[in-house]
């Protein structure tokens, strides 16, 4: 009886939630009549959320790179960011569509009259925030908090895991080759501080600063931490990089081929990413 | 005020000038950078008392490439503005550079198996020397392509047309080969930007080697080159070889265009810049201006350079963003004071 009752209560507060009306991290409001069904993503990030809150079967399509989980794979893809298909998005008849906040496709969308919602998912604290946000338009707010309660304790266990090492390693994080590495406050800055990490990018110099070779030369990292195809062999070759700590003693973690997306998105896997960099700056 | 004074002194001291300026830029250049160093201890790095491979493998050879890349495109602008007769005429605006770049991506996809992580090749990596063989080729195809579309060199307008549609469509073509590697856009775009960061002693070699090859024949065809202003009517009354000439003009050219694109990516201005600043100076002598572009080349992208990696300290700019900010203003600045005079 109990349970019925539960049950029933829950229905009542999802038909009293919708019709819901919310600001997106654009800024504009988004109506929506009733718990979508047909969802689309044009975000990574998004879509491991959407399908790490159990609603991996309402999404229809996704962009060109969400490959997580597995199953969305086989959907349809529509686009990136800079090459969106919204010819296809239309034809799905979806109820919701999530897009990044960067990018003028909310608009060719809103045109057509599909229900558009804009995310930013950069930061740390983003997750979190997604998370809630995601939980509440899908009507899945109690999951969402178990979902946040769950990275959370994810995370601090890796957190504690990276407490009991005895050092803190000068680290360098190269995104690519041109050297675009990261700042402290980036997303990936804040995972190098978790896992106990010390970057040696100041944080004057922004989030994805084009840095001087001889500054890291200078710095002299213990470890590098490259996200690119061929960049063990790369950074090993460049001129006068064999005099640092971490290219001498071979301290160089390469990350790439789908590990490197658990780095660069803010997203329900980012204690799988902090793992990586506990494991790589902490190497017994 | 010079140009009072006779015409040989003023040249004289327009190349004094020339090479104190690259003394200036090579001094500024291995004294400055990201790492603060004491003019003590670069000097102590450069005798070799002291061992410091910012300044020996990082500045020395950064500083040197650059200029090396800076000469290339100013005497391969000079050659092309003499061949053609047309001030406009540069690697970029015939559609040369575009066809090195375009080479050099299209040689770095397929060294890449067509992967989409090409950049690890393309995006200021080592290529190999090769890479610079098939920019030539991209350079020389499309020079030869806008000359075939323009209907030959006497005709200014068309050549400057055909220049650009050429330009446009291989840089569209490069656009979307580097495209597929989306992840990373930044890299594709710094390489568009030009780069010297990595610029080390291999790729100082490898232009040096390629000057070898490209410089003689262009110094050499300086007069042949003045000749050439007069028309082609007038140019083979003189008795002069033309075809050969021309030819050999654009190889040498094409291939200054094609080493400098492979090892520091696409630097635009430069080329345009610098044999227009100096055939103010200088007059029509192409066997004075030919030599001074390659001094002015050298003093204006290294001292450029210099601006990309010290003003935001330790972080860079890309190259081509200051080139371009100093360059054109510059250029506009040129063109006034012609109107001005006129």
């Amino acid at each position: 009886m109990r349970r019925v009752l539960a049950f029933l209560s829950v229905l009542l507060a999802l038909a009293l939630a919708f019709p819901l009306t919310v600001t997106d991290d654009l800024g504009r409001t988004v109506t929506l009549k009733a718990p979508p069904k047909r969802i689309v993503t044009m975000l990574p990030s998004v879509t491991e959320t959407v399908c790490a809150l159990g609603a991996c079967d309402r999404i229809v399509a996704t962009d060109d790179y969400s490959d997580w989980p597995e199953s969305v794979k086989r959907l349809p893809k529509a686009g990136g960011l800079y090459n969106p298909n919204p010819e296809l998005i239309v034809s799905l008849k979806p109820d919701l569509v999530l897009v990044s906040k960067y990018g003028r496709l909310y608009e060719t969308l809103e045109r057509a009259g599909l229900t558009v919602y804009a995310v930013r998912t950069e930061t740390y604290e983003d997750i979190f925030k997604t998370v809630r946000a995601l939980g509440r338009l899908l009507g899945l707010s109690s999951e969402a908090e178990r979902l946040v309660a769950q990275i959370q304790k994810e995370v601090y266990g890796e957190e504690a895991r990276a407490a009991k090492a005895k050092g803190r390693p000068r680290v360098y994080y190269e995104i690519d080759p041109t050297p675009y590495t990261v700042g402290p406050e980036s997303f990936i800055g804040v995972l190098i501080a978790k896992a106990r990490g010390v970057n040696i990018v100041p944080k004057e110099l922004g989030l994805f600063p084009k840095i001087s070779p001889e500054f890291v030369l200078e710095k002299n990292p213990e470890v590098i931490v490259a996200t690119y195809p061929g960049a063990l062999e790369t950074i090993r070759k460049r001129p006068g990089w064999d005099r640092i700590a971490a290219v001498r003693q071979g301290r160089i973690c390469v990350y790439t081929g789908g590990e490197d997306n658990l780095l660069s998105r803010p997203g329900p896997r980012v204690a799988q990413g902090l793992r990586l960099l506990v494991d790589c700056f902490h190497r017994p | 005020m010079t140009l009072a004074l006779p015409l040989a002194l003023r040249r004289s001291l327009v190349f004094a000038w020339l090479l104190l300026l690259l003394l200036l830029a090579l001094v500024l250049g291995v004294a400055l950078g990201a790492v603060a160093l004491s003019p003590g201890e670069v000097v102590r790095a450069l005798l070799g008392w002291e061992e410091n491979p910012i300044v020996t493998q990082l500045r020395l050879p950064r500083v040197l490439g650059g200029m090396l890349v800076g000469a290339a495109l100013g005497v391969a602008g000079a050659a092309f503005q003499g061949l053609f007769r047309n001030p406009l005429a540069d690697p970029y605006l015939m559609g040369s550079a575009s066809g090195a770049a375009f080479a050099v991506t299209l040689f770095a996809a397929l060294l890449g198996g067509l992967s989409p992580a090409f950049a690890q090749h393309a995006v200021f990596q080592h290529l190999p020397l090769s890479a610079t063989f098939f920019g030539f080729l991209g350079a020389l195809l499309a020079t030869l392509l806008t000359l075939v579309l323009a209907g030959g060199v006497a005709r200014t307008h068309e050549l400057v047309l055909a220049g650009v549609v050429v330009g446009s469509v291989l840089t569209g073509a490069t656009t979307y080969l580097m495209m597929q590697d989306a992840d990373r856009v930044r890299a594709v775009f710094a390489y568009t930007l030009g780069n010297l960061a990595f610029l080390g002693w291999p790729s100082v070699r490898a232009l040096a080697l390629i000057f070898l090859l490209a410089l003689p024949p262009l110094l050499l065809l300086g007069r042949a080159l003045n000749a050439l202003q007069l028309g082609e009517e007038t140019a083979r009354s003189l008795g002069l070889p033309l075809e050969a000439l021309k030819l050999t003009l654009l190889l040498s050219a094409s291939l200054l265009t094609a080493g400098a694109v492979a090892q520091a990516g696409i630097i635009g201005f430069v080329g345009l810049v610098a044999p227009h600043a100096l055939r103010r100076l200088l007059g029509e002598d192409y066997r004075l201006l030919l030599p001074a572009s390659a001094l002015g080349g050298a003093v204006l992208l290294a001292l450029a350079d210099l601006l990309a990696r010290t003003l935001t300290r330790p972080a860079e700019l890309p190259v081509g963003v200051v080139t371009t900010l100093l360059g054109g203003p510059f250029f506009l600045y040129l063109m006034w004071r012609r109107r001005g005079w006129a």
